[in-house]
């Protein structure tokens, strides 16, 4: 515990002394263009293009109803649950469209994992919970179950806490701990990208401190978007940051040049606290 | 007047005046519910307790008297007017009089068993303690003294004596031995008929039925009928041995007699077989009497009926009625459920839905008589005809399943109870938070594999209420069920040692039209009236049994799903 905790303050010390990062000599993870989403006559999203680089944080922030969740849950097609929603424009995941006809969506969101605001532990056992996605694979052997819940457990910094009542219901658990518990339930079956919507909000500081640890952890391994309100938590854990007002995408680039030398006035505005 | 006004005023704003009457509405309603079942279970039960048998005598005026024994069932007052225009002869002093019912019994010897006595001219009551109830299989129960016991029609113990002497008691315990053995000898009897010669018949019809299904298919083969005629030559063979062993029972369970003189002074002989219990109710102490009290509560819980249903317990009854209302529950819960998983997760929520669901509320409120002849027009005469034809033509013209019976008054209860499981089970999946649901979801789950492995295991609660009221409304129904296949008699369980165990097409009984049945179709309905309050009260308590267990079933889900709340 105490060991991941210095490592990733040494990562955040690096990476403040970075120099600006470059969107272009990254790989591409998952690339927008133009993409529109209405919500009946309503349109939520006005024309998006972007790229999230691979194997790093892109942070999105902005005020409340700009559209930046809205956007994180059409990653792994979320949005097709709300009946009257309608998306124009691609989305590519390793240049495939996720939109394109015959998408099997199951697939989709085996592989872009998501994990949401609010702790949603499905009323199991610890172990159960992040089995979950295994066995909604067909994986039922006993020793690779084991393996990859100790292993998800690890990555999310859990095991130690829970190795002992693995067969306990998840409902016993702290909501920061539930929620370390959602990611390790995500990250069991190994997804190339995990979405992370506003996931520290609804926590205590401490438990939003172990999930920041966590991210900066996780992205050795899994490409991860995250939507947050918090520009604190946007600048500690990101590498790149999108700033999105009302439906727009307004700026988007390397977080330390976003937060301290923003090219748009509205995103000045906004991370110094004049509206939002 | 002006403070008192305000005053009330005052006391109708401080909202006390609200607080009484819900308190009023609560309290009357739990008065209500424990007035009926202490009436009920006051009435019921007391049928039980060995009633002490008055002997007195009995004369109206200018009538001749008369030795009366009998015991007391119930008294009220009547005007004596009412009495002088019945022919009696009142004195004019008299306005009021107590007038009681006694218990005669005897029915063989008088024809009634039941007559009213005025209190008045009943004179030299006693109870003395050599005075007999005995309870017969027939001809309801015998009152009387004990005068010899017969063995092979031969005198083996006698006694002139009508007080406790040591001759009376010994006569009275030669009785006592007589009646175990006899007792011994019936449940053997009961036995062989019931189990051994049960199993040759069911095994001879079978037989029948397969022989008849071959000639139908035209495969009927000398060899064939060759093997089931050895088949039946050896349940003959077996049936020839235990013909002969009941030969030598009924033999046996008929030897012994007594004599018992009856209160007009007549003396009667009869078989020992026909008694079921005798006890000398007047003699027994209070820790006698209870014990007995238990004896016979037992009987009535786990014996047949006898004598028209008005004796004896009520066993395939409460059988009947758990059995039934269990294999609706297994019907009715997959069904109900599954329905409101489509209405409610599939179905798009257009007019069209929102009219099957209002059809499916109204269902809840048809009668349910009317549930009753669908299922007997539909069921019975469409399906079960259907079924006959298609799969038991051997059997024809005799229907199986074209006839009321266990699996068709299931099917109807399931049909009247399912708007009640779709209805709490579609609440229970609206309650699923939406959030559970798309942590599944964005898991790679498909909506089928998240309904099935979140969502309905979150509802299990939900479903259960409905399973509960469900299994409440559907243990009380007996309108329907006298029109698909509820008997007033069974002579057989529908589940037994004769494979396939279960025998859904078997009529069955059942407590609530037990009830009926006794109550108002009895040929004895003063005899039978504690009884009809006796299965009212194990009704209740065999739908709380049923309804607690649900209970209990809902609540541990409740424990293990309990995250409704976050």
């Amino acid at each position: 515990m105490s060991e991941a905790k210095t490592h990733s303050i040494d990562i955040s010390a690096m990476q403040r002394s970075q120099k600006a990062l470059r969107i272009e000599d990254e790989t591409v993870c998952l690339s927008v263009n133009d993409l529109h989403l209405y919500y009946g006559e309503k349109e939520a999203l006005k024309g998006v293009n972007m790229v999230i680089p691979e194997k790093k944080v892109t942070a999105f922030i902005g005020p409340s109803g700009c559209g930046k969740s809205t956007l994180l849950r059409c990653f792994n097609r979320m949005n097709d649950l709300v009946d009257t929603c309608r998306i124009t424009g691609e989305i590519n995941l390793h240049n495939e469209n996720i939109y394109a006809k015959g998408t099997d969506v199951a697939e989709l969101r085996r592989r872009v994992g998501m994990v949401f605001q609010k702790p949603n532990p499905f009323p199991k056992s610890i172990y159960e919970n992040v089995a979950y996605g295994l066995r909604i694979q067909g994986i039922n052997k006993k020793r690779l179950l084991d393996e990859t819940v100790e292993w998800s457990l690890r990555s999310a910094a859990l095991w130690d806490e829970v190795k002992d009542r693995l067969h306990e219901s998840a409902l016993g658990m702290s909501g920061g701990q539930q929620q370390r518990l959602v990611i390790a339930r995500t990250v069991a079956v190994k997804p190339e990208v995990l979405l992370l919507d506003e996931p520290a909000s609804a926590l205590d500081p401490i438990s939003t401190l172990k999930i920041e640890e966590l991210i900066h952890e996780l992205k050795n391994e899994f490409t991860i978007a995250i939507v947050t309100h918090n520009m604190q938590q946007a600048a500690r854990v990101s590498d790149y940051t999108a700033f999105m007002y009302l439906g727009d995408l307004v700026e988007f680039g390397d977080t330390n040049t976003l937060f301290t030398n923003p090219e748009k006035q509205q995103t000045e505005d906004y991370i110094t606290g004049r509206y939002g | 007047m002006k403070m008192k006004k305000k005053s009330v005023s005052e006391w109708v704003k401080s909202g006390d005046p609200w607080v009484w009457l819900n308190a009023g509405a609560v309290a009357i309603s739990v008065i209500m519910v424990v007035g009926l079942l202490l009436l009920i279970a006051v009435r019921g039960l007391g049928h039980f307790w060995p009633a002490d048998v008055v002997e007195a005598n009995y004369a109206l005026p200018g009538q001749p008297a008369y030795n009366i024994v009998a015991e007391r069932v119930e008294s009220v007052e009547v005007p004596a007017a009412q009495l002088r225009e019945a022919g009696i002869n009142i004195p004019d002093e008299h306005e009021l009089m107590q007038r009681t019912l006694m218990k005669t019994g005897n029915r063989d010897v008088y024809g009634a068993d039941f007559r009213w006595v005025l209190d008045e001219y009943l004179t030299d009551s006693k109870r003395p303690e050599m005075l007999f109830t005995a309870e017969r299989h027939e001809w309801g129960n015998l009152y009387g003294y004990l005068k010899a016991v017969k063995e092979n029609g031969q005198i083996v113990s006698e006694t002139a004596d009508l007080e406790p002497t040591d001759s009376a008691l010994a006569t009275w315990q030669v009785f006592e031995k007589s009646i175990d053995r006899a007792a011994r000898i019936h449940e053997e009897i009961k036995k062989i008929e019931k189990t051994d010669i049960g199993r040759i018949n069911y095994g001879l019809e079978r037989i029948r039925l397969k022989q008849r299904s071959l000639e139908l298919e035209g495969k009927l083969t000398p060899a064939a009928e060759a093997d089931l005629a050895a088949e039946r030559s050896q349940y003959d063979e077996e049936y020839k041995g235990l013909q002969q062993s009941l030969i030598d029972l009924y033999g046996e369970i008929n030897r012994d007699s007594f004599i018992v003189q009856v209160m007009d002074g007549s003396v009667h002989e009869i078989a020992v077989a026909k008694i079921v219990h005798a006890y000398r109710a007047n003699a027994m102490g209070v820790p006698e009497k209870i014990g007995f009290y238990f004896v016979k509560l037992w009987e009535f819980l786990t014996a047949e009926p006898r004598e028209a249903n008005t004796e004896g317990g009520v066993f395939p009854a409460i059988f009947g009625t758990v059995m039934m209302v269990l294999l609706m529950t297994v019907l009715v819960t997959p069904f109900g459920v599954v329905a409101a998983v489509y209405l409610r997760e599939y179905a798009s929520q257009g007019w069209v839905t929102r009219i099957i669901r209002i059809a499916v509320n109204n269902l809840a409120g048809v009668p349910s008589i009317v549930y009753g002849v669908f299922g007997l027009g539909f069921f019975i005469y469409f399906l079960g005809s259907g079924i006959d034809q298609a799969f038991f033509p051997e059997a024809l013209p005799s229907p199986t399943f074209g006839t009321g019976g266990l699996m068709w008054a299931s099917v109807t209860l399931a049909l009247l109870t399912l708007p009640v499981v779709i209805v709490a089970t579609e609440e229970g999946l609206a309650r699923i938070p939406r959030n559970v649901r798309e942590g599944s979801l964005a898991l790679g789950a498909t909506k089928a594999e998240t309904l099935w492995r979140v969502v309905l295991p979150m509802a299990s609660p939900a479903i259960m209420t409905g399973v509960i009221l469900a299994v409440a409304r559907a243990a009380g129904e007996v309108a329907p069920l006298m029109l698909v296949g509820v008997v007033k008699l069974a002579p057989s369980l529908p589940l037994d040692g004769n494979y396939p165990y279960i025998h859904l097409d078997q009529k069955f009984m059942h407590l609530g039209f037990h009830i009926y049945d006794v109550g108002f179709q009895s040929p004895n309905v003063e005899a039978a009236r504690p009884l009809v309050y006796a299965t009212a009260l194990l009704l209740v308590i065999v739908i709380a049994l049923l309804n607690l267990s649900a209970v209990t079933i809902r609540n541990h889900l409740r424990e293990k799903y309990k995250s409704l709340e976050m």
